[in-house]
């Protein structure tokens, strides 16, 4: 059979690649484009009913009683649910269910839910939430994570505030500050960044008359979504179907549940009619997930040569009132914070800690952020008073492959990171920045060039199923439908899983159909999350094809009677000795006899054998890594920051489709960038200061620098054609990156992110002040 | 007030919408663009029993020159503003300023006579008007008088514009060749963000290198409504606008204004801003002048 030129990684030595590789246009861009797609939140239906969700009047607070039956008599509310309604469990929550669905003793946050309505009208569903008159009486509101972690707050939940505590610890930290010749030491504080996708959350729950439940609410992991519904509902999963996708945006604010379990609840009362919830921008702020804001102490101990000896970091997350993610996203935190270094002596740990500061949990990066903006604003703080060259501290103290990380254990896998620093240092912006930044165009204005460099695990580390799945079947046009659990978020993975397919099947990938996330087309292939999808799904996709293509040679041969060693896999069509035969012939003798059309690929992800002694999770078998320099010019009057330029060198595997990198890229700077400079939701005793976009500031096109991007491609053995995942270290090392051409520009360093006008004129204020003051 | 329940009329001419107006007993607001009107009623801080739709009217949306002085409608857009000849040459400031509003949806849907009726504290045509010395017409059904923009204004959100009254034109004096001004903003970000400081100046430029013969300068986001920098003006005559002149004038910036704390920025931040975007704007403007001049 010549169709085994490929095994099933994809790894055909050096074949010339028809699909992967290549700059192949979105399969989903036209429709998204024209706008021809819809939002599942736009569809509108005739029977429709209207659900909202009442939210907490309090950050803490105790319920003493609900009352429903005003709201319930007012004219078109069809339904008012409490906490009594809810069949099955009343929580929710990926790793630790701590949140209920509906409120029954205690209100931990803003954005608790307390009672669902539906109602005819969307105006009259929010009348009716005026009428649910809820009994509280007011607790004491924790709002700060250090001082929950004591003795003498208030406990919101059974097992106290901290809801997570990771360490790591290898060599001696002690003795390595005692020998060292230079030792850096800095509190770093990071914003609570809104993932401010386009469509709020929302969705549709319609109940049949066989009791078979649908929910179409964008999402990223539709299994584990019925999961949670049907454990809240008590209800068979096989009777639900969750619909995740198309999505208009998550970043990993829809990983958790968003208003799937409400939705089902609602449509368990509304005598089958479809009701929908969708929330208001505002309603988003305060309900939806954000990013932790972090703390993070460091010190960092490094020889005369710049050598990095030791680094002790202690990281406090604000989860919010509920775990989710939470104490996923500390691990990795730690796990990341000495960066892609080989640091042979650290002390390393880490708190995920409860406050009534609305909820934390899952966001692009998750907790690699804010630990890199630390390590890498030390390393160059380290450079500077050692007079080395960033680049050159950094190809020090760099692991390759091979080699022991800071976290102590051997990286097996591909590691890009002094390929990506080679890069770096001759890229124009690099080679040319006394020249750019000699070419600020106003005398207050000053530019600063800076690098930095970070890494990201692939996949959920140990502890956690990791597994992709993916099925591929043969349809009566002659066409392949390739389904894969993985939701399209936006990040172009649909695109990726039809280049695979058609390069693996030999096909135009116009012959590719791609479905994704629906519970019932789809196997369960986990989560659109953790840099995984590319990989995982795109892998489970490579080892389906093969399974396609020995079904199809087989039923070939026994179709025209030819042995199977002469029948010719060729493209967009299959030969047996001179008889081109086509797919669709292959269908229909194949339904003709009632034989199955479809196959099946399932990938286990590599892991590490051995987990490190309470790191919650670490280390990940494998990483994606990349370095980013820009250009910053800083408005001393002012405290203005515009980024420039962007040079981003992503070490992403080998890349399936360098559009897709680009979009990564591009976007994944721009995020990088809001972070940075702009975006903070402020929240002050439990109570939001930030409502919506007038005051959450995002980046504008008009915030928007070049981008260029530079991939080095690492071949990762175990990936699909050697791909490995990129979708979150995109917008990492540009954080700290702008935090360090802010100082090569102006001499003020900031630790506090956002780094705001007003931040960046305070800090160059003071400076002046200082160095005015011995002239005094 | 419930959404649902509030009634639109959309008058066909001016003394229709009058008359509807001196209507008593109901509660009225006037809608133009909506760009702030439909915001704070989905916020329930708007909700009159009628909304009088006045965006249709044409005849109040116009750029004219009359006896000298420059007419513009209250339904003017911001955009129309933008793309006038008349503007661009005559009163840049306030082109420039129309520039700054928002964004490009905004600015085709908001009107300057919008603008000055929600009275933002942070409104940016504003201090341009103010500098081009505006006179606002008011009318009702049976009375017309004009008010100086300066006297428009009583605090945030708050005008001397009575119930039944609503402004029916806005006349600037026209800039001479000699006269150039500028508007500077500060806000969070470049594009779709209220200022947290902005300035307008007008200079009338005399013979001589940056010889400056007077001017206004208007700020605002830094009191309850736009002010005039009175001591930043006088300043303006004493000496020639050199860059060192440039900063003495705007270090007297900040005894001008009285801005507060909110989610946006500090109070003493928007002080050492009123400085910086003079400076800034001076600056500019002198360069400005300076290549017209060669």
């Amino acid at each position: 059979m010549k169709a085994e030129a490929k095994n099933e990684k994809g790894n055909g030595g050096n074949t010339p690649f028809t699909w992967v590789g290549k700059r192949v246009r979105r399969i989903d861009g036209p429709e998204k484009v024209t706008g021809e797609l819809k939002y599942m939140t736009d569809y509108q239906y005739e029977d429709m009913v209207w659900g909202k969700v009442l939210r907490a009047k309090y950050p803490h607070a105790r319920i003493k009683e609900i009352h429903v039956e005003k709201a319930k008599s007012l004219p078109g509310v069809i339904a008012v649910l409490t906490h009594k309604d809810i069949p099955g469990f009343n929580g929710f929550g990926i790793v630790v269910p701590d949140q209920p669905v509906l409120c029954s003793d205690v209100v931990r946050c803003t954005g608790d839910a307390v009672a669902l309505v539906a109602a005819e009208t969307s105006e009259i569903a929010e009348q009716a939430l005026g009428l649910v008159d809820v009994e509280y009486e007011l607790l004491e509101v924790v709002s700060d994570p250090e001082k929950a972690m004591g003795k003498t707050s208030p406990q919101l939940h059974p097992d106290g505030n901290i809801h997570s505590h990771v360490k790591i610890k290898n060599g001696n930290v002690e003795d390595a500050f005692q020998e060292a010749d230079l030792i850096i030491e800095n509190t770093f504080y990071s914003p609570r960044q809104m993932h401010a996708f386009i469509e709020t959350e929302g969705g549709w729950g319609k109940m049949d008359e066989e009791g078979f439940i649908t929910i179409k609410c964008p999402g990223q992991y539709a299994y584990r979504d019925r999961m949670q519904i049907a454990r809240a509902l008590a209800y068979n999963p096989e009777r639900i179907r969750v619909i995740s996708s198309p999505i208009g945006g998550a970043f990993g604010g829809k990983d958790e549940i968003t208003v799937q379990i409400y939705l089902a609840l609602l449509a368990m009362h509304t005598n089958g009619r479809p009701v929908k919830i969708h929330y208001s921008r505002e309603e988003s702020v305060v309900a939806g997930m954000k990013r932790h804001p972090f703390k993070v102490q460091m010190k960092t101990a490094v020889k005369k040569d710049g050598t990095l000896l030791a680094n002790r970091v202690r990281a406090v997350g604000d989860t919010g009132a509920y775990a989710s993610l939470g104490g996923a996203v500390i691990a990795l935190a730690i796990e990341h914070s000495c960066g892609p270094y080989k640091i042979p002596n650290v002390d390393l740990e880490g708190f995920c800690v409860y406050t009534n500061n609305g909820i934390a949990g899952a966001f692009r990066g998750f907790g690699v952020n804010q630990v890199c903006m630390a390590i890498e604003t030390h390393m160059d703080m380290i450079a500077e008073k050692l007079g080395i060259d960033p680049v050159e501290i950094r190809k020090k103290n760099v692991y390759h492959q091979g080699e022991v990380s800071s976290m102590g254990h051997v990286v097996k896998s591909s590691v890009g990171t002094h390929k990506t620093l080679e890069v770096a240092e001759n890229c124009d912006l690099w080679k040319n920045r006394e020249k750019y930044k000699a070419e600020a165009s106003e005398p207050w204005k000053k530019r600063g060039v800076s690098l930095a460099t970070s890494f990201h695990g692939i996949g959920m580390g140990i502890g956690l199923p990791d597994y992709g799945a993916a099925s591929i079947e043969l349809l009566p046009e002659g066409k392949f439908k390739v389904a894969v659990g993985c939701e399209e978020i936006g990040g172009g993975n649909s695109t990726v899983y039809a280049q695979v397919a058609a390069e693996m099947l030999k096909c135009d990938i116009s012959n590719i159909v791609v479905v994704q996330g629906d519970t019932s087309q789809t196997l369960d292939g986990g989560t659109v999350t953790a840099s995984r999808s590319t990989y995982t799904g795109g892998r489970a996709v490579a080892t389906a094809a093969p399974n396609m293509v020995s079904l199809l040679t087989e039923t070939a041969a026994e179709m025209t009677g030819v042995v199977m060693e002469k029948i010719e896999w060729l493209p967009n069509r299959i030969v047996a000795a001179g008889e081109t035969i086509s797919y669709k012939r292959l269908f229909d003798y194949l339904y003709e006899h009632r034989r199955k059309t479809k196959v099946e690929g399932h990938f286990m992800l590599p892991k590490e054998k051995e987990e490190i002694k309470g790191s919650g999770g670490a280390p990940h078998h494998l990483y994606g890594y990349l370095t980013h320099v820009v250009m910053v010019e800083v408005d001393t009057l002012t405290g203005e920051t515009d980024v420039l330029r962007v040079v981003s060198i992503p070490d992403a595997g080998k890349v399936i489709n360098p559009q897709g990198l680009e979009g990564q890229t591009e976007g994944g700077a721009v995020m990088g960038i809001g972070y940075t400079l702009f975006e903070d939701v402020l929240i002050e005793g439990g109570y939001h200061k930030t409502r919506n976009f007038t005051d959450y500031i995002i980046p504008t096109i008009r915030e928007t620098p070049i981008i260029e991007t530079f991939p080095v491609e690492e071949a990762e053995e175990s990936g699909p054609f050697g791909a490995k995942g990129i979708g979150e270290v995109v917008m990492i090392p540009i954080i700290a990156a702008i935090m360090s051409a802010i100082y090569d520009a102006t001499g003020a360093r900031i630790k506090h992110l956002p780094a705001t006008p007003e931040r960046i004129y305070n800090a160059i204020k003071q400076l002046k002040e200082q160095e005015a003051q011995p002239a005094r | 007030m419930l959404v649902s329940e509030i009634d639109v009329i959309s008058p066909l001419d001016l003394d229709e919408c009058l008359t509807i107006l001196s209507r008593e007993g109901i509660q009225h607001r006037l809608l133009a663009g909506g760009t702030d009107a439909v915001v704070r009623m989905k916020d329930g801080k708007w909700r009159p029993n009628v909304w009088i739709n006045v965006k249709g009217l044409n005849e109040l949306r116009y750029i004219v020159k009359k006896d000298g002085a420059i007419h513009i409608g209250p339904l003017t857009t911001h955009s129309d503003i933008i793309r006038s000849q008349l503007l661009q040459t005559q009163a840049d400031v306030l082109v420039e300023a129309a520039r700054e509003v928002g964004a490009t949806q905004m600015q085709n849907m908001g009107t300057i006579g919008g603008n000055i009726g929600t009275a933002s504290p942070a409104g940016d045509t504003i201090p341009a008007l103010f500098v081009l010395g505006a006179v606002l017409e008011i009318r009702s059904c049976n009375n017309k008088r004009l008010v100086p923009i300066e006297e428009f204004f009583i605090g945030p959100g708050k005008t001397v514009l009575r119930q039944n009254e609503m402004i029916t034109n806005i006349i600037i004096q026209p800039q001479e060749k000699n006269e150039i001004g500028i508007f500077q903003k500060l806000g969070p970000r470049k594009a779709q963000s209220i200022s947290i400081v902005n300035v307008a100046v007008n200079l009338i430029m005399g013979e001589n290198n940056r010889q400056c013969l007077g001017g206004k300068i208007a700020f605002g986001a830094v009191a309850p409504t736009i002010i005039r920098a009175k001591k930043c003006e006088s300043m303006l005559k004493i000496a020639p606008i050199t860059d060192d002149m440039i900063e003495n004038i705007s270090k007297v910036a900040w005894k001008e204004v009285m801005p507060i704390t909110d989610v946006r920025a500090s109070a003493s931040y928007r002080r050492d801003m009123a400085s910086a975007l003079l400076h800034r704007g001076l600056y500019r403007l002198m360069r400005r002048w300076e290549s017209y001049e060669s």
